[in-house]
């Protein structure tokens, strides 16, 4: 491998000589690990229109380049590491990354999203994204610096956890804070397990379908940017200050996004708690059987020496690093947990002393796996101990509900994949399969393997049939954000599977919007009229509501063609017995979702317009979406359409 | 007091960011108590409570107030309107009406 391997010359075809729009770099960056190359590929305005970037960008090369037999782990697989249009102009929180790849723990598609500054590191160095193939011989990072890209020797960050990979990668470079930005893999994607996840920047996490790993597969450890020197302008740069001042005064003024400006995700715990839908010791209870006032989100933060951490260009009080004060591990420099963490780190393993949560949360985001599956997992070991599913002899050590120190032994078992790590590492659905018997009936998870956020959906339908029908290893349509906006009830009857199913399908299309331009999906909770009125502002296009809804479902169609392609149908879009189960206490105690599952199924499918049968998306809906080479494939004897 | 003129109440507890709307600091809760008559609805509970906050009013309800808009949850007695009580639900006195600012994120 050559340490100094360096860019192609970029190709004359009739896409370079054709400007970019405003708001793009206007290339590619292509690695081959294998080969060691690297090289530059200009994409042209038609293509930017149509993908925009981040998970659009990523569906399309994914469809394009990966086929059917490239599994996860195969040196094909492609990683792309994509940012969009929007990031870095003066939007909050455009330092945004979307992962896409095919992942570990569905063998499908995945489209995860992270923040801090890669994004605009990214776009300031001339690229609108990373196309990462191939294997490398050894450990490699890949270092980028404007036109500079070399894939250098890891060796000396092997082992390393992901805060320690930052850290030496920051002193190696002489460059810290804002000037350079590390996105890379812990022990767990090294030892290649299925749910590790890439980090950066100190508390950023594309956690989902096992993305680590296959960056793990290709002996990537980290990718680190250096803040480039590259010019990026708007189009209209005071319709785009419009645009984000509008943003930014929505999410402070508006009620329900205010606390999200202040607090960050922090007040989901209260919240959820009272809905029944927070997830207590592997969906066992919904009944928390303590004082919930002291969850309050100015609790959570003030609990703790606390410190502002924001994303590239982001005026939110979300993210803060904070300092443990009390107990064994008083004086450590953590992340401040997202709701996600307080919950996978927390609530799922019957954790609720609040500093030891921190204190392992920060640890599982240095080992770097999924918080959400470790939850799962170490939720799922610690229930079948105290039934007597599991025996100390099989786990190595006795572990209790809430025993962080034993959670943290687990951790390391799996992020090594030693002893019943090896078994754990590869996440709940399998690993409770292996173990079979009573044991395997208490996991939680999808029938596609990958398992839900920290949520109890019991008490969140809605979570539950979009986790399940998903085509990128998590939720694909999330939360209904203004849901108005576009035509949808403002509210609906929580257990009422038709109003579910409807509503779940009617706004499926937005996240890919959002995760398309490069920015945070929680600076993106306003209006889609404003992110159009940015993206316009940006590029010089018109774009319109109706635009990005377009735009969101033909992602969600190839992502779906995509995975059709790999084996993965309807046949396994429900949940796992446990995930699936009737509540047996709290507010959702009355309700089981399974006696709608058929008809929330048939709903949902209707709505979206795909065929309840093969999974397809019908020939009408890819008209509708301009997709009509997806309809050769899919119903005309191509590779997805033999189901 | 005969049971024909008894007073009847229901509570309207106020949670999390919906504090803020009736003078609180987005935090705790604040309590109100509402007489009600025999008949009185969740939604004219609802009214008589919010016409004393404009700020709530304005966000507990769509702007011709015939609707409750999106951002605030509504439970009765900790269940979810529509499960067992809708708007136009009779109340019989003693129910807790909570409502629970909607969470964006996570």
């Amino acid at each position: 491998m050559s340490p100094t391997a360096t860019l192609r010359r970029t190709k004359k075809t009739s896409a370079a000589v054709t400007p970019a729009p405003a708001g793009y770099a206007g290339k590619l960056l292509r690695v081959n690990l294998s080969t060691s190359k690297t090289w530059t590929e200009p994409w042209g305005p038609d293509d930017m229109r149509e993908c925009l970037g981040g998970v659009g960008l990523g569906a399309k090369i994914l469809y394009e380049e990966v086929g059917p037999k490239v599994h996860w782990d195969h040196p094909d697989n492609r990683l792309v590491l994509a940012t969009g249009p929007l990031a870095g102009l003066p939007v909050w929180g455009t330092g945004g990354l979307t992962v896409v790849t095919r992942g570990a723990l569905t063998d499908g598609a995945t489209s995860t999203q992270a923040n801090g500054f890669f994004g605009a590191c990214l776009k300031y160095s001339g690229y609108d994204a990373i196309v990462i193939q191939g294997q490398a011989k050894k450990l490699s990072y890949l270092y980028v610096n404007d036109d500079t890209v070399e894939i250098r020797d890891a060796g000396h960050l092997a082992g390393k956890d992901t805060w320690e990979t930052q850290q030496a990668l920051e002193a190696e470079h002489g460059l810290s804070g804002h000037r350079m930005s590390v996105y890379g893999i812990g022990p767990a994607g090294e030892h290649l397990v299925r749910f590790a996840a890439i980090h950066g920047d100190y508390g950023h996490v594309a956690s989902k379908n096992g993305c680590g790993a296959v960056m793990g597969k290709k002996k990537l450890k980290a990718v680190c940017i250096v803040r480039g020197t590259k010019a990026l302008r708007a189009h209209d740069a005071r319709g785009l200050m419009q645009a984000a001042d509008d943003i930014a005064h929505d999410l402070k003024t508006d009620p329900s996004t205010s606390t999200l400006y202040n607090y960050g995700t922090l007040p989901g715990v209260l919240n959820l708690s009272k809905l029944g839908v927070l997830p207590i010791k592997n969906y066992t209870t919904n009944v928390t059987g303590m004082d919930m006032s002291e969850w309050e989100p100015v609790k959570l933060r003030e609990g703790f020496d606390h410190r502002g951490h924001q994303c590239s260009a982001c005026g939110m009080r979300h993210c803060h690093i904070q300092v443990i004060r009390k107990g064994p591990h008083a004086g450590e420099r953590v992340d401040e947990p997202e709701y996600e963490g307080w919950s996978g780190a927390g609530w799922t393993i019957g954790l609720t002393d609040k500093d030891s949560i921190t204190w392992l949360n920060t640890r599982i985001d240095r080992a770097c796996v999924d918080v959400n599956e470790f939850g799962w997992v170490c939720g799922w070991v610690m229930e079948c101990m105290e039934k007597g599913y599991l025996t100390e002899q099989q786990v190595g050590f006795r572990l209790n509900w809430g025993d962080v120190e034993g959670a943290n032994r687990l951790l390391r078992m799996i992020s090594h994949r030693e002893g019943f790590g090896d078994v754990l590492a590869e996440g709940v659905k399998r690993a409770s399969e292996k173990v079979g018997g009573e044991a395997a009936r208490c996991a939680v998870y999808t029938m596609k393997g990958a398992s839900p956020r920290g949520h109890d959906h019991r008490g969140r339908w809605d979570e539950m049939l979009d986790t399940c029908t998903s085509s990128n290893g998590t939720m694909e349509s999330a939360n209904p954000t203004f849901p108005t906006e576009i035509g949808q009830p403002a509210r609906i009857q929580p257990f009422d599977g038709e109003q579910v199913a409807r509503l779940t399908g009617g706004i499926l299309g937005r996240r890919h919007f959002e995760d398309s331009l490069g920015g945070c999906s929680f600076t993106f909770r306003t209006r889609i009229e404003n992110l159009a009125r940015a993206l316009s502002a940006a590029t010089g296009w018109t774009y319109r509501l109706e635009d990005a809804l377009r735009f969101g479902r033909r992602t969600a169609a190839i992502l779906r063609t995509f995975n059709l392609r790999c084996g993965i149908g309807p046949e396994v879009e429900y949940p796992s017995e446990r995930y699936g189960s009737q509540p047996v206490d709290g507010p959702a105690k009355e309700h089981d979702v399974m006696k709608q599952w058929d008809r929330m199924l048939d709903v949902w499918y209707e709505t979206v317009g795909y065929d309840r049968a093969t999974g397809k998306p019908t020939p009408e809906t890819l008209a509708k979406l301009g997709l009509d080479a997806l309809s050769k494939e899919l119903w005309k004897g191509g590779r997805a359409g033999k189901r | 007091m005969s049971p024909t003129t008894a007073v009847l109440e229901a509570t309207v507890e106020v949670t999390t960011w919906v504090t803020k709307l009736v003078g609180g600091d987005g935090t705790g809760s604040r309590v109100f108590v509402e007489r009600i008559a025999p008949g009185d609805t969740v939604r004219q509970v609802l009214r008589r409570c919010s016409a004393r906050f404009p700020q709530l009013d304005a966000a507990l309800w769509i702007p011709t107030r015939t609707e409750l808009g999106e951002h605030i949850e509504v439970l009765v007695d900790d269940a979810v309107l529509g499960v067992v009580h809708d708007l136009d639900s009779p109340l019989k006195g003693g129910e807790r009406i909570t409502l629970l600012g909607q969470f964006m994120g996570g």
